[in-house]
């Protein structure tokens, strides 16, 4: 598999596909959020997007290794929560799914977000983000922006702000920090 | 600690070394709040996501330009600009008949600035449009129009009311002469109501805001232009 802007986890993905359950654990606890949140936006329901979620991932494991890299990882882990999804609203099929697809049977430790605190972190996150970013100091800010808004490599962000890659490294940790910290003052 | 944490925010975005890699994840292993810290650095990437594709954004992206949310719509008017450029010189394209000219005119009638202020100016009416459905619905007085919509299922409380209801569907609706320069129905989701602008064959622009999906959306535009 390429290590290109559009698999940038291929060498989480490799390990994980050669069984490597912490890779796994790490690709997992990454996309939670996201897979979470868009079928949220599908489900509109907290109790089922959990569900589905966890549902995703353990399919996800199932099938690591027929993942060839032709699309970037979320791409296919969205495509399988979307399929699980559609399956879920007709019940009967989602109730027969839910029955043979069972976190005990595997060692992987399925995160849930199904806590207050989580819940709260998430909708101020969501409602806030912007605030929070602006809050940032210019260059954390900026580096902040470029990789997550726009994508960009830390070398790419490296060239834009002609700053070596590792205060890009550590720009990108400390407005994540800091971001966190925020969220966690105004809960 | 936070030399770990930085390792784990550089996995995070796929730029540790392979050889830094194993030392991570075995220390992810054995330390939960590390593991959680990998799900706040997602619900980070998952909040800055969904803020893209937030109505919302629209208020603060106004105030600070950022064509990055605009950009399929600005391509589109783009589009139109580049349709009546290649227009006006089909006559030389066909006397010269190479397409690596017309290659060129696309390129430049793209990249003009003209084609990016059109692209700007239509995009800001349909914003601005969107923004005054969404103020007009906070307000208590909604304008009423004789629109009936009975024949597609939908009934009002009141006749003077522009709100509709069909079971669990309902949405106020909006008829107005506006040229907002779309060719077909565009929609936006704010929270968790939809919004709807379809251009009707008379000119007119036809807007609905509420709980109704894109299938019923067009089956009442449809309705009102026979």
């Amino acid at each position: 598999m390429k290590k290109d802007s559009t698999n940038e986890d291929s060498f989480l993905i490799q390990k994980a596909q050669a069984g490597n359950e912490g890779a796994f654990n790490f690709l997992m606890n990454k996309y939670y959020p996201r897979v979470y949140a868009s079928l949220y936006s599908f489900t509109k329901s907290k109790e089922d997007s959990e569900d589905l979620t966890q549902q995703t991932f353990i399919k996800v494991w199932q099938q690591i290794k027929s993942f060839r890299g032709d699309s970037a990882f979320f791409t296919w882990v969205y495509r399988i929560a979307i399929n699980l999804a559609k399956n879920h609203f007709v019940s009967s099929s989602y109730k027969k799914d839910k029955s043979n697809l069972s976190t005990s049977d595997f060692d992987i430790d399925i995160p849930s977000h199904a806590n207050p605190e989580q819940d709260l972190m998430h909708d101020e996150a969501l409602n806030n983000i912007k605030q929070y970013i602006d809050r940032l100091p210019e260059t954390l800010k900026t580096a902040f922006t470029l990789r997550e808004s726009d994508g960009k490599s830390y070398e790419e962000i490296a060239l834009i702000t002609d700053t070596p890659i590792g205060t890009v490294r550590s720009r990108i940790f400390r407005a994540r920090e800091n971001i966190l910290t925020y969220i966690s003052e105004d809960l | 600690m936070d030399n770990i944490e930085e390792k784990i925010s550089a996995l995070y975005d796929g730029e540790l070394s392979e050889q830094e890699i194993d030392e991570v994840l075995i220390m992810v292993e054995k330390d939960s709040n590390l593991r959680e810290k990998i799900s706040k650095y997602g619900l980070l990437t998952s909040a800055v996501k969904h803020e893209n594709n937030n109505i919302q954004s629209i208020v603060a992206k106004r105030k600070k330009p950022n064509f990055n949310f605009w950009l399929s719509n600005s391509i589109t008017a783009a589009a139109a600009v580049m349709v009546t450029f290649f227009s006006l010189n089909q006559f030389d394209l066909n006397r010269m008949g190479e397409d690596i000219s017309a290659k060129n005119q696309i390129n430049t009638a793209i990249n003009s600035k003209e084609a990016k202020d059109i692209a700007r100016r239509a995009e800001d009416n349909l914003v601005d449009h969107v923004m005054q459905i969404i103020n007009n619905s906070q307000n208590d007085s909604l304008p009423s129009y004789n629109i009936d919509l009975r024949n597609v299922g939908y009934t009002r409380m009141d006749p003077n009311s522009s709100i509709y209801n069909k079971g669990n569907k309902n949405f106020t609706l909006y008829i107005e002469k506006k040229n907002l320069g779309i060719k077909k129905l565009r929609n936006w989701q704010h929270k968790d109501k939809m919004i709807y602008v379809v251009p009707l064959q008379d000119g007119r622009v036809l807007t609905l805001y509420g709980n109704i999906d894109q299938e019923s959306a067009l089956e009442i535009a449809k309705s009102i232009k026979n």
